[in-house]
């Protein structure tokens, strides 16, 4: 099983890189300030500010967050159980981002350069994780069962 | 004809075929519930996710306008009349011809408008005064109208400051109703009802209209445009760098 730990490790890796992302928008948000734009101008501003910034009064990297946190328990868990609660959470974490991304485009028509960058994280980690469940998933049995 | 020995060989094979489609059916099986549960789940939790961002009313959890208590301390005790910020009586008068959707008027409002708060204004040397140069788009129009709103209960320049602090970008659609009404709250707007009534009033569109025409008989192009009017004379000086500048201008016209 050893290509299977090297995937549960990328999953690892990338939630903690999109953790590290939703966890500073989150501190930014709570201390009103602006986080810092790479894609020059005011466009996380914009986003950050925007009416869509907040579900229900929880800020959305809040979410993220504990969308990571996910993506970071399914990579630890091993087996069927691991593999499925990665793909359940690469779906939601992909799908909710790929409907933020068409709000910044569409609606706020400013682009935060940080959600963009947790949008293409939450892709790769939906990608990695189909890998593993098809790949391994299902598999596990009796000891001396094999594909 | 196949001896016993391969006969039973061949049963054996068999049934090891069959035991291993069997368990690869059962693996299949496995794999397509496993991912089939996590699709349905996943769909249902980002449909809720989408319904509920989509609740329009997200004033919970907002932090409503950034910086209110910073633009009240910036102008306590400061009269205020209508538009016009500073001691009645005053000669010189400092015009800035301003957009608030222009990021280079929230520049000027953060680094220049403390100072001629803090000087000339504070010391009854001159009077400021905002003109709602509209060139930006529609949503400046808006916004004006509500600053211009606000002045009715002598808010103005608290309107003013906090929009400038607030300021999304250039028409990027930010100046929502919720948005204007954190604004007129954060800048202490006391009735909420009269002011959106005043919004809608007519004389605004006039004297946006009037100030579009001043604007171009002092040849202005651009915003912060600023006028300074005295009795010694009218200097206009386009977007000044400090309030030195202005403060020389103040001198020269008195």
């Amino acid at each position: 099983m050893g290509s299977e730990a090297a995937l549960r490790w990328a999953l690892g890796l990338l939630a903690l890189v999109g953790l590290g992302i939703a966890t500073y928008l989150t501190i930014v948000h709570y201390e009103g300030n602006d986080p810092v734009c790479l894609v020059g101008g005011k466009g996380c501003a914009a986003v950050q500010d925007s009416d869509y910034a907040t579900l229900l009064g929880v800020p959305v990297p809040v979410i993220g967050v504990f969308g990571y946190l996910s993506v970071l328990a399914a990579a630890a868990l091993p087996g069927d159980p691991g593999r499925f609660l990665g793909v359940f959470a690469g779906l939601v974490g992909a799908g909710f981002s790929v409907y933020l991304t068409y709000l910044e485009l569409f609606e706020i028509e400013a682009i935060c350069n940080w959600c963009i960058a947790s949008a293409v994280v939450m892709c790769m980690v939906l990608g990695i994780a189909l890998i593993r469940a098809v790949r391994f998933g299902g598999l596990d049995g009796p000891p001396g069962q094999e594909n | 004809m196949a001896s016993r020995k391969e006969e039973k060989e061949n049963l054996r094979r068999q049934r090891e075929e069959a035991e291993r489609s069997e368990q690869a059916a059962a693996r299949r099986q496995k794999l397509f519930a496993g991912i089939g549960i996590a699709v349905l789940a996943a769909v249902a939790v980002v449909v809720g996710l989408v319904i509920a961002s989509q609740s329009g009313d997200d004033n919970g959890g907002g932090n409503g306008a950034a910086g209110a208590d910073a633009v009240q301390s910036e102008l306590a005790g400061v009269p205020q009349k209508g538009t016009v910020l500073g001691k009645a009586g005053t000669d010189v008068r400092i015009v800035e011809f301003g957009d608030l959707q222009c990021p280079a008027c929230a520049q000027f409002s953060e680094s220049v408008i403390p100072d001629l708060i803090d000087g000339p204004v504070k010391s009854g040397d001159a009077q400021l005064e905002f003109q709602h140069f509209v060139i930006i788009g529609p949503d400046s129009d808006i916004a004006a109208r509500a600053a211009l709103a606000a002045s009715e209960q002598d808010r103005y320049w608290e309107f003013i400051e906090l929009f400038y602090r607030n300021q999304g970008v250039e028409n990027g659609g930010y100046v929502t109703e919720e948005f204007l009404t954190d604004i007129a709250t954060g800048a202490g707007v006391e009735d909420l009802d009269a002011w959106n009534a005043s919004r809608e009033d007519p004389k605004w569109e006039r004297a946006i209209a009037d100030t579009q025409s001043e604007a171009a008989t002092l040849g202005l192009s651009g915003t912060p445009s600023i006028v300074v009017e005295g009795p010694g004379g009218t200097e206009v000086l386009g977007t000044p760098g400090s309030a030195g500048e202005i403060e020389a201008a103040i001198d020269s016209v008195r």
